[in-house]
């Protein structure tokens, strides 16, 4: 098991003649492998608990009868083992590949893994050359499994790994071994096809053919593949991928075990979402307008015009009359490069990137009450905390591997799961992490800024408070204490639902943690007072004397893959490229001096400042770059207007997007997997993309464009490749940008915790302790749009794989609610509210809690017409994603 | 739904466990007992009760030979084919089954009535040839006793021949 | 016929005795229970069924009180009692007798070692096509309950012990203590890899002990009249009191007798069970359960005793006894376990799993006339390559009965593959190709 208890105290003990010494619990083959000496083995896996069914690993212990299995052994004192050089192992091991080849079909030439495969390899290693079977092999008919998943069932070892897997790492238990004996085989239920979260994890832990994949089925040959370590492109886990390719076709995708953040783990998106980059749709050359067509032509005049165009409004208008929008998906020297070219060749603040959409919450609370932008703690925090609290965050869906360390941490670790999620407990075919919890507060989506009320009132009532923190700032405490008595339980379980005795008893839970991680999710980050409930989250961290102690933290989950570099890059008017504000004049003086370019002093501006302006007719031109703001918000937030008011709108983009539709340029930009560069995930770990195909079409790397187009704009900023661009960022900002295997997690900083307590804490105290208006439980029912795992953003549905799993919106509710209101699995029902009405089809989930609709956001088109939009008063962040609606079925066909 | 039908049942035996997914076994040979056979609806109505997933559910369940996935005839003739049972010809009985009831093992009469099965070892081996039908064990078979067992069964649903508590061999009455 | 007095069948054998509560009270029954209750410390229960001598009944063999030494003292939380009713061991048919005949017999062998262990909650795992001994036995944990030797409060003294039947649903390997343990979770009975024994990590990975129903059955009896009157039976010092042992095949009266450990064969098949069936002489005997490897008529005057079967390179198992006679084919009745065995192995293992099929589908072949020269070579390999190298007993109990007709009877094998040799037609030649 990966898991060994945290023990110093070691064992001694040699192996085929070699001593070595490991700590103690450490299984013999563990050992074994840290000496050189691999002994073949098919069940065993580092991720999963020993099952030794295989057999093959046996050993020669001395002293002990018969041989061993070095995968269940533990190693002790003083202990002979002989792998290699016991004949005896040897023998056994023969036989057990004499066993398993009896009913194996030895198709190696049609199967995907020959070449690659245990079982060819330990038989070529134990020369079993011609079997005796002669018998009749076991043929298991060839039945449908799934979309994305095949089995060949006559290969297969059953070493249960992959069984292991959809239940130990996965918590899916998708998969059954079905019969008994020899005529065990791995199904879903049923002759039911498999229905699960489609990680792959079964395909890349079979140690021979048995599960493959039918995207790349019968399509190479594993030595004809191109091997290129990345990273994925979809969520802030920041998985580490391997693209394999043959020739410039992206074949599949996989990632190794032991390397990488998720250590070899991956989620649907990560596994089977990669063909996006190869879709048809993808834009070849420049567009521009002219007329009402968009028209491709040659790079020159499309840099020409961009170049051109940006002048002529920045001489008319001044520079702030032009902003810019980047995408948390481009890299971080993409993003250095664009906000380089925004503030120092167009001269304006007025930038932004998706890290607007509600990952900013997270860091400026961080960043207000701890002085850090990145998290305290790290995945490897997670995993060994004893204590976590999840908010807001439906974690499979949004941060499926940090996820991952969340299971680890709770279901072999032990660690407590205290959770405020608008998701009830229910099996589902994926796994659902509220299902861990030892104590779930199940809310509605309003219902999240109470709920943390509830929990640090349970705190203060139940005194679990850090005396030390309490005795120097009394005030801090007592301000917050009043507050929270003249909040009522009752108010409380008005907006809750939930009963005071919850609160104390997960107020007692958190109290006692001594490892205690608080993980966000967009529940809280991307609704309503989402700033707010952060900084009270950080609150009950400091009252419980939690907040700066080692392995304690908070960790606001970034939802796109590069959220944390494109605040850390600059990618927000507000914030110089390392984090510091611009108001910082120091920074932005010593940037300059770099750039050898001034720095405006105007203040930058947000997203929903830039529609502001738009539409009034202060802002004239808009550089969006991988961005879709017509997609990603509602009709509400005036975007259409704002757009069609611009005198001139130019795109940077892989497809022709809706933004893109309506631009005077489109600039057609490479994928991921086509550049090299870095990308920072959610811990704030800065990770290598690297380029695995050629550049498709006249694409081009985003940070090649903006160099380009500083070019024809006379004020060139010239870089040779992506490694000078890095090489600048670290000039410019020494220490950021270590990359290790992993991140050294920002320590809290005291001057500025003090500060806050002291202070800083007063500036809101009074609306961020108050129950937010409107939240109240009405009959209405709450309508939520948001992430699904087989998708991010729109881009997603562009990959073939994923497209299969999920291909369009439905309206999910609770089946009882759905009965109550006559509505079966399909049918389809009116949505409406002020705002509009829209018809879907529904789909029935058990894990929606009653008075809730769920719709995922990457199928929005219709419905987010309904959805209302309303900005941070602090942080400009958009909030878009709830409203309340009513439901009415529709009859007839 | 089976588990509101036997809801105190159900609850009882839920009350037997400190983990619910032992309640695994006795809650599919409830429902087998209740249709006949193991229905994937029984099966997802468990798992949810069980907290568990249908998969898991259906896992355990083929792993077990009692547990049927199809409706089998309405008595069930399982026939010990083991060695102990063997040695005094239990293959003969096979023989006497089918020839009075037109099938072969795995065959189930076209009335429905019957279902043939050779099976191992039922714990009998002192008593052979021998067979299990339903609940009940019969033993000490013989081509007549089988044949009247049968037609009993057909008959009235029952038949006397089956065992009582077992005691082997019964003590001689002390003179 | 020598007579000995019996233990665990004597009141069964009673005219008119039902094994109700009443009966059983009335010949002395909760007797033991009430002792240990009243006037004995759980470590004074164990040693005196460690004095006692009593071994397992379920085929291991293993001590009982030894077992119950190993349950962690100080563990905090549960601690459970299994009864393995299983019985599924092909020649076996003691516990159903036992559990139809005196349910509360091994109910107060339970109580008594909860007691002794620490164990509010016990399992009887019984074999689900035994409805008849699930019903007998709920019904007497019914009783016993309402007597108050059962449930919370056991007989006054603040003590819970719950017991409750629990069906298995086909499966021999559920009898192997690990997958029952499996099982009773809900689980596919496969066995787990030990160590961690189930003493420490059992049911719900809590110390648990599992026993045998015969062991159980012994407990109360051991309470009452003593250990030491208990390791006076039999064949001491190892093999303590009486067993069960279930006579079957061409013998003339199979049956469940109840004798002292230690007695030959010949006197169990002979006086006993009354001799061969018919005037055909023995051939051959299993002496423990289809697991124990077959004996011969030479080994008639091995003592019944753990340690005297072992040396005569068999085992005492499961105390199932099947008598063959001459003329019948030990390749035909090695085939017939073997099935067994290919049906009943777990799949967990890939020599038991792979091998059983191989194993059941050479021998079928053999027995079908159509053997090859080599395949009795290839069996002896196959064996060799399963015992001892699998998760389970099972693996050594599959080969037994192969590696035993093997030793004794090559030359049926051999006669069958000569036959088929013979009858086969000769390879011909391959044609070659001609320009
Ligand atoms: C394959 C296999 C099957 C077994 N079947 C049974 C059984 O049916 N009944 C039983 O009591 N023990 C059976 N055992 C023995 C048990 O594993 C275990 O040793 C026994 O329950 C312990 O109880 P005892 O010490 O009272 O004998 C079996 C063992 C193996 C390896
Ligand atoms: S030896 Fe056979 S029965 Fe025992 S665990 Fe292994 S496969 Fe299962
Ligand atoms: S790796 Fe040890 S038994 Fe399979």
């Amino acid at each position: 098991m990966a898991t060994q208890a945290t023990t110093t105290e070691t064992v001694t003990l040699t192996i085929d003649g070699q001593s070595t010494t490991v700590p103690k619990g450490t299984l013999v083959i563990e050992a074994a492998r840290q000496v050189g000496v691999m002994v073949p083995h098919f069940c065993y896996h580092p991720k999963l608990s020993p099952d030794a069914n295989c057999r093959m690993c046996l050993v020669e212990i001395e002293k002990m009868p018969r041989l061993q299995t070095s995968c269940s052994t533990p190693v002790a004192e003083g202990m002979v083992v002989k792998s290699s050089s016991s004949t005896q192992a040897q023998d056994a091991r023969k036989s057990v590949l004499d066993f398993i080849l009896a009913n194996h079909p030895l198709d190696c030439p049609v199967c995907d893994q020959g070449g690659r495969c245990d079982l060819q390899d330990f038989s070529h290693e134990y020369t079993a050359t011609t079997s005796r079977f002669k018998e009749l092999k076991r043929v298991f008919n060839k039945e449908y499994f799934s979309p994305l998943i095949e089995t060949q069932m006559n290969r297969c070892v059953q070493c249960l790994r992959c069984v292991r897997y959809c239940d130990q790492v996965m918590d899916v238990k998708a998969l059954a071994p079905v019969g008994r004996g020899t005529l065990t085989e791995i199904k879903a239920f049923g002759a039911h096809e498999l229905d699960c979260e489609f990680c792959g994890g079964c395909i890349q832990i079979c140690p021979v053919g048995a599960i493959t994949s039918r995207l790349s089925m019968y399509e190479f040959r594993p030595w004809m593949l191109k091997r290129t370590d990345s990273v994925c492109g979809y969520c802030g886990d920041g998985c580490q991928i391997t693209f394999q390719t043959k020739g410039n076709a992206l074949i599949e995708i996989n990632s190794t075990q032991g390397s990488g953040r998720n250590n070899g783990d991956l989620c649907a998106r990560g596994y089977f979402g990669y063909h996006v980059s190869e879709h048809s749709d993808r834009l070849n050359l420049p567009l521009i307008r002219k007329g009402d067509d968009l028209q491709p032509v040659q790079w020159d005049e499309a840099l020409e015009l961009v170049g051109q165009r940006l002048l002529d409004i920045k001489a008319k208008h001044g520079a702030d009359a032009i902003g810019g929008l980047i995408s948390g998906r481009c890299t971080n020297e993409d993003i250095f490069v664009f906000q380089k070219f925004m503030r120092g060749v167009i001269g304006t603040n007025r930038i932004d990137s998706s890290v607007r959409y509600g990952h900013l919450n997270g860091v400026h609370a961080m960043q207000r009450v701890q002085g850090t932008h990145r998290w305290s703690v790290c995945f490897d925090d997670i995993e060994s905390a004893d204590t976590l609290l999840l908010v807001g965050t439906n974690i499979t869906e949004t941060n499926p591997i940090t996820g991952l360390r969340v299971k680890e941490a709770v279901k072999r670790r032990g660690a407590k799961l205290i959770t405020i999620e608008a998701l009830e407990p229910a099996i589902g075919s994926i796994s659902n992490i509220v299902n861990l919890a030892q104590h779930h507060l199940g809310v509605k989506p309003t219902g999240y800024a109470a709920a943390i009320l509830g929990l640090v009132k349970a705190v203060v009532e139940q005194s679990i408070l850090d005396v030390e923190l309490q005795a120097k700032s009394p005030a801090f405490f007592n301000d917050i204490s009043a507050r929270l008595q003249a909040l009522s339980w009752e108010s409380i379980a008005a907006q809750t639902s939930l009963a005071s005795d919850t609160f104390i008893q997960a107020a007692r839970v958190f109290g006692q943690g001594k490892k205690v991680v608080i993980l966000v999710g967009p529940g809280v980050l991307r609704s309503t007072g989402g700033f707010g409930m952060t900084t009270n989250l950080l609150d009950l961290l400091l009252l419980t004397g939690k907040l700066a102690q080692p392995g304690c933290g908070l960790a606001p989950l970034a939802e796109e893959n590069n959220d944390q570099g494109a605040y850390e890059m600059g990618g927000i008017g507000a914030v110089l490229p390392g984090g510091t504000s611009l108001g910082d004049s120091e920074a932005r003086e010593h940037i300059s001096k770099a750039w050898g370019r001034p720095i405006p002093d105007t203040s930058g501006s947000s997203l929903p400042q830039m529609i502001e302006d738009a539409q009034q007719g202060k802002l004239k031109a808009l550089f969006v770059v991988g961005e879709n703001p017509l997609a990603s918000l509602p009709p509400s937030s005036g975007i259409h207007m704002a757009l069609k008011k611009l005198e001139f709108l130019v795109c940077q983009e892989l497809f022709l997007t809706e933004t893109a539709q309506q631009a005077h340029a489109v600039l057609p930009a490479c994928s991921y997997a086509e550049k090299d560069g870095t990308f920072t995930n959610t811990e704030g770990h800065i990770q290598s993309v690297r380029k695995a195909i050629d550049l498709v079409g006249e694409s081009r790397p985003d940070w090649e464009i903006f160099s380009a187009l500083s070019v024809t704009m006379n004020d060139p900023m010239e870089y040779g490749d992506v490694k000078e661009i890095g090489k600048e960022i670290r000039n410019l900002l020494p220490g950021t940008r270590t990359l290790g295997p992993a991140p050294l997690p920002a320590q809290p900083n005291s001057s500025t915790i003090a500060r806050y307590v002291t202070a800083d804490y007063q500036r809101d105290v009074a609306t961020r302790y108050q129950l937010p208006a409107n939240a109240t439980e009405t009959d209405d029912l709450i309508l939520q749009v948001s992430q699904s795992l087989f998708h991010s953003g729109k881009f997603s549905r562009k990959a073939k794989g994923l497209i299969q799993v999920e291909a369009m919106g439905k309206l999910y509710l609770h089946p009882e609610e759905a009965a109550r209101r006559g509505i079966g699995d399909g049918d389809t029902v009116k949505v409406s509210n002020g705002l509009g009405e829209v018809l879907t089809p529904v789909g029935l989930r058990e894990r929606i809690p009653q008075g809730v609709v769920v719709y995922p956001e990457h199928f929005d088109e219709e419905i987010r017409q309904l959805l209302p939009f309303d900005v941070d008063a602090e942080t400009q962040v958009p909030y878009c994603k709830i409203a309340r609606v009513h439901l009415e079925k529709m009859v007839g066909p | 739904m089976l588990l509101v039908k036997f809801k105190d049942e159900v609850e009882e035996i839920l009350s037997r466990y400190p983990v619910k997914r032992s309640a695994l076994l006795p809650l599919l040979n409830l429902a087998q007992r209740e249709e006949g056979f193991v229905s994937e609806l029984a099966m997802r109505d468990i798992a949810k009760v069980l907290d568990l997933t249908p998969p898991q559910v259906f896992e355990t369940v083929t792993f077990y030979t009692m547990f049927h996935l199809k409706p089998i005839g309405k008595f069930h003739l399982q026939v010990c084919k083991s060695l102990m049972c063997a040695l005094v010809r239990s293959d003969e009985l096979v023989t006497w089954i089918s020839k009075k009831l037109n099938i072969g093992p795995g065959q189930t009469t076209v009335d429905g009535n019957f279902t043939l099965s050779v099976v191992e070892c039922l714990g009998s081996c002192g008593t052979g040839p021998m067979m299990q039908v339903n609940d009940d064990y019969y033993e000490q078979l013989t081509e007549e006793k089988v044949g009247r067992v049968l037609d009993d069964l057909a008959r009235v649903g029952e038949c006397s021949l089956k065992s009582g508590p077992f005691m082997f061999p019964m003590p001689l009455a002390k003179s | 016929m020598a007579q000995y007095e019996k233990i665990l069948l004597k009141n069964m054998e009673q005219p008119g005795y039902t094994g109700a509560l009443g009966d059983y009270e009335r010949t002395g029954g909760y007797q033991a229970l009430r002792k240990v209750f009243t006037e004995m410390s759980p470590d004074q229960v164990i040693d005196e069924v460690k004095k006692s001598g009593l071994r397992g009944r379920g085929g291991a063999g293993f001590p009982a009180g030894v077992k119950w030494g190993f349950i962690p003292k100080d563990h905090p939380g549960p601690k459970y009692l299994c009864c393995n009713a299983d019985e599924s061991e092909p020649g076996t048919f003691k516990d159903r007798q036992l559990m139809e005949r005196d349910p509360h017999q091994m109910l107060e062998g339970m109580a008594i070692t909860c007691f002794a262990i620490g164990a509010e909650t016990a399992y009887v795992y019984i074999r689900g096509e035994f409805r008849l001994g699930a019903k007998i036995l709920e019904k007497a944990v019914q009783e016993a309950n309402a007597a108050g030797y059962l449930g919370e409060n056991v007989l006054g003294s603040g003590q819970t012990i719950k017991i409750h039947v629990h069906a298995g649903a086909g499966a021999y390997i559920c009898g192997e203590e690990t997958a029952l343990l499996e099982s009773l979770e809900g689980k596919r009975g496969m066995p787990r890899f030990k160590p961690p024994f189930p003493a420490t990590h059992g049911l719900y990975q809590k110390p648990t002990v599992v026993n045998n129903v015969e062991t159980m059955a012994n407990i109360p009896h051991i309470i009452n009249r003593g250990g030491e009157w208990f390791s006076g039976i039999g064949s001491p010092p190892k093999s303590c009191g009486t067993r069960i042992f279930c006579l079957s095949g061409h013998v003339k009266r199979p049956g469940n007798y109840e004798v002292p450990m230690g007695i030959p064969f010949r006197e169990l098949i002979y006086d006993v069970g009354g001799g061969m069936r018919s005037d055909k002489p023995l051939k051959a005997f299993i002496p423990g359960g289809a697991s124990a490897p077959f004996l011969t008529p030479d080994h008639l005057d091995v003592k019944m005793d753990f340690e005297a079967v072992a040396m005569a390179g068999s085992m005492l198992g499961s105390g199932g006894v099947t008598v063959m006679e001459e003329g019948t084919s030990m390749v035909w009745a090695a085939l017939r376990l073997m099935e067994f065995f290919y049906h009943e192995s777990c799949g967990k293992c890939t020599p038991c799993r792979e091998g059983s099929s191989w194993l059941a589908q050479t021998l079928q072949r053999i027995w079908n006339r159509q053997g090859r020269e080599g395949d009795l070579d290839l069996l002896a390999e196959l064996c060799k390559n399963i015992a001892g190298r699998t998760v389970c007993a099972f693996g050594e109990a599959e080969v037994g009965p192969i590696q035993s007709t093997l030793k004794y009877f090559r030359h049926e094998y051999e006669a069958l593959i000569q036959e088929a040799e013979a009858s086969r037609p000769r390879s011909k030649e391959i044609p070659v190709m001609t320009q």
